[in-house]
């Protein structure tokens, strides 16, 4: 399968490409450091958490955003106060008292528990975003409207004009948009990456292989055949034509404008 | 009798030895021969050997010399070599090991710390080494037995500050940066005294209100103070100009521009500043104003030569955002702007050379398409004065972004992209005019791996298909490969020991060292 995602990336594959900084970054022990798994205190921190969440969404939401992400209010997530705070001794004050300079109002009726249940909940969205900082599911759940700010004619026109001699919208394609959210949708009519090249292999005796290229780095090629074997032949000593299913998502993607992919979203949003 | 004069004579070897081991800062103003001393190999960030041993001639009979496991840890990071022994970093660890042969001389594993974990290299300064970790704390090594003298805290790892980037050393100053991308942290440099970590300068990317630099963010909003900037690879300088050379990291809310109306100074941009002071002499900003995460960490490289019918002092650098500059750097004044992959998201250039971005190609609620980045990474480069081309490993690709987070108080990353469609290729520039000599683009013959050029008229890196490659420096042309069963985690380097050279590749978790054939003692016993 490693072979498949490195082939896609030479011959023209979709690599989302690892920012070096995340990679420097250790992966985060959990709490009390590994092997100091606890399940009881794991749990009672998971309920606190869902009791936070349920409380967020009641008092903080409105301006903090569900996720604590942020929309009227800041982003708690990246906040710093958050993140210096030991078990809310730094959120606590500020949800008790407010910050009415800056138009947060004091939140004086909950509990001193109330707020511990939030700071959990807080607590647990810091590791599921540092787990997602860029790379995760965040925020895939884009609303389709959000997307569709083209026009669904010119979108069906792009794709008569441009998709219709390989696509249909009543054929592979129905039923698109359910199958995926629509920020997935989007990248993917973009570039579905990950279809694997095929290749012919001739060898100097006429003999023909057939099969999915697993590698073609100029010194060997290598496929899996029809008949589900692997082969490998040096490449100097074959002939190889190689097919990428791609190859006309290629070519599109690089003339696409803005306005096509929009209308073409438009369009495909509706495929239901 | 010939056994004890060869014991005295050893004796005599290994005192001698003991006393030159160290390394005299002044040494790093050399061309790289027997020793790869510091991050670059010396302070031009050429990644250039003078060495020929090794040459195209002869390149295709290299062989492994030897290999060194560090049973699993993963490696990004440069080796350096001095005086024949090799250090080589992880996380919290460092193995010492005898260049000659690989065996291990020592292995530090900092106490009480988590395995793992990246680390770009060590700094070494007389009998002392130099390490940034996972945690953001700076350690300093005893380089002849591994036992660790101290440690200081750079950064906040609570905002997921972490370390990693090798230090640089000039004369007395050993020279930090910091990095994290997580949450909003305000990026710096830090210049620490060898013996006891004091500070000795701290120089800030966000500027301070009596600095005109402050002008170029909004103050309606404390933006300015939260940062970016973040200061996580090493830098280069210029002796004769007194001139410390680095990059700086990408502003924050990341994808949000309308939080920061302006150009948003010191981030995204090559920086010259004083290492003795800290102060900044001139800068200049490869991306105004960034939307698209594109960080000005690439090594600047710097080299002398005619320009334009001028004897110059230059500085060059291949750019995330898709650009290459040249600059002088006395001052900062561009020669040279020119894209070297199609860059979209460039609406010309202003007087100083510096691009001026498309606001229309910010990230979008609706999504937008962005040519340009990421056009090559951190890995470093290389220039080669011989052919006056920089070698670096580039690629095309089509990103999209997403403004997810909109408004004012947007922190963090603030938006989504996705990098679609990628082809990688090595491309060789002209120093002179900013076009591509030539592309190695059949099957893939480009990375995301360092460089090294050699005046054996070769260039070592790492190709897409993860082999480790030599080509001819002139053409391009592949003249030695090796599959090494991992990938590159940086780049190259190589030294000469007992008249033999080496060429080095950390490999996951394996140092890989390669020479021609030895036909004397050192040769591997011939198979019958």
């Amino acid at each position: 399968m490693k072979k498949f995602a490195l082939v896609a990336g030479l011959v023209l594959g979709a690599v989302f490409l690892l920012k070096a900084q995340e990679g420097a970054a250790p992966s985060a022990p959990g709490p009390g450091g590994p092997g100091a798994r606890n399940p009881a205190a794991e749990a009672a921190r998971a309920a606190a958490a869902d009791r936070g969440h349920a409380l967020f969404k009641e008092n903080c939401a409105a301006c903090h955003a569900e996720d604590a992400t942020g929309g009227r209010g800041p982003d708690l997530i990246r906040s710093t106060l958050v993140r210096h705070d030991k078990n809310g001794d730094l959120i606590g004050p500020v949800v008790v008292n407010g910050r009415v300079e800056k138009g947060m109002p004091p939140f004086s009726s909950l509990t001193s528990s109330q707020v511990s249940d939030i700071v959990a909940f807080l607590q647990s969205q810091l590791v599921l975003f540092d787990l997602h900082t860029r790379f995760g599911p965040y925020p895939n759940d884009i609303p389709a409207e959000r997307l569709a700010t083209g026009t669904v004619e010119a979108g069906k026109a792009y794709f008569d004009a441009h998709c219709s001699s390989c696509h249909s919208a009543t054929g592979d394609l129905a039923g698109i948009a359910k199958k995926y959210n629509p920020p997935d949708l989007e990248v993917r009519f973009l570039y579905p990456s990950g279809t694997p090249s095929t290749a012919i292999v001739t060898l100097p005796s006429g003999e023909k292989f057939e099969g999915t290229l697993l590698l073609n780095d100029g010194f060997y090629v290598a496929i899996q055949g029809k008949d589900g074997w692997y082969h490998s032949w040096p490449a100097s000593s074959v002939k190889i034509e190689v097919h990428d299913p791609l190859a006309a998502h290629a070519a599109l993607l690089e003339k696409y404008t803005d306005a096509d992919m929009h209308n073409l979203f438009t369009y495909l949003e509706t495929l239901k | 009798m010939k056994r004890v004069l060869a014991l005295i004579l050893f004796a005599c070897l290994f005192a001698a030895c003991l006393s030159a081991q160290e390394l005299d800062p002044s040494h790093l103003l050399k061309s790289p021969t027997n020793d790869w001393p510091t991050y670059n190999g010396d302070y031009t960030g050429r990644r250039f050997s003078p060495l020929t041993q090794i040459n195209r001639e002869n390149v295709g009979s290299l062989t492994l010399a030897w290999a060194f496991q560090t049973h699993g840890r993963s490696l990004q990071s440069m080796p350096i070599e001095v005086n024949g022994i090799m250090y080589i970093s992880a996380g919290n660890e460092i193995w010492a090991v005898d260049a000659r042969n690989g065996r291990q001389v020592w292995h530090f594993a900092r106490p009480g710390a988590p395995v793992g974990g990246g680390n770009k290299g060590v700094a070494m300064w007389k009998d002392r080494l130099y390490m940034t970790t996972p945690d953001a704390q700076l350690l300093c090594v005893d380089a002849r037995s591994g036992k660790m003298l101290w440690q200081i805290q750079i950064d906040d790892p609570a905002l997921k500050a972490f370390g990693g980037v090798a230090p640089l050393v000039i004369r007395d100053h050993i020279i930090v940066g910091t990095s994290g991308d997580t949450a909003d942290l305000p990026g710096f440099l830090e210049s620490v005294d060898p013996m006891d970590g004091k500070i000795q300068w701290r120089w800030d990317v966000m500027p301070k209100m009596d600095d005109p630099a402050w002008n170029t963010w909004p103050h309606d909003t404390d933006v300015v103070t939260r940062g970016g900037g973040m200061t996580w690879i090493t830098g280069t300088y210029d002796p004769d100009l007194n001139l410390l050379y680095w990059g700086t990291g990408n502003p924050h809310p990341v994808e949000n521009g309308d939080a920061r109306a302006g150009a948003n100074l010191y981030t995204c941009a090559i920086v010259a500043l004083n290492p003795d002071t800290g102060k900044l002499v001139w800068y200049f900003q490869s991306s105004p104003h960034d939307t698209h995460d594109w960080d000005t960490v690439m090594t600047p490289v710097l080299f002398d030569g005619t320009f334009k019918g001028k004897p110059r002092k230059m500085l060059a650098q291949a750019n995330k955002n898709g650009l290459f500059f040249v600059l002088d750097r006395t001052n900062g004044k561009s020669l040279i702007s020119e894209a070297f992959v199609p860059a979209n998201w460039v609406g010309g250039y202003d007087d100083r050379g510096q691009p001026i971005p498309r606001r229309d190609k910010e990230p979008q609620l609706d999504g937008v398409l962005v040519t340009g980045g990421v056009g090559t990474n951190w890995q470093a480069p290389s220039y080669d004065p011989e052919t006056g081309l920089f070698y670096v490993n580039s690629r095309e690709t089509m990103g999209v972004f997403y403004l997810t987070m909109p408004g004012k108080s947007a922190e963090g990353w603030a938006g989504r992209d996705f990098f679609l469609g990628s082809k990688s290729m090595l491309k060789a520039i002209d120093v002179q005019t900013g076009k591509v000599r030539w592309t190695a683009d059949t099957e893939g013959r480009g990375g995301s791996s360092g460089i090294l050029s050699t005046a054996g008229h070769l260039v070592f890196t790492a190709d897409m298909s993860q082999n480790l490659v030599a080509l001819d420096a002139a053409t391009g042309k592949v003249l030695w490969h090796m599959y090494p069963g991992g990938s590159l985690g940086t780049g190259p380097m190589t030294y000469e020991l007992d008249g033999r050279q080496y060429v080095i590749f950390l490999d996951d978790s394996v140092a890989y060292t390669f020479a021609l054939p030895s036909h004397g003692v050192l040769a591997p016993r011939a198979s019958h």
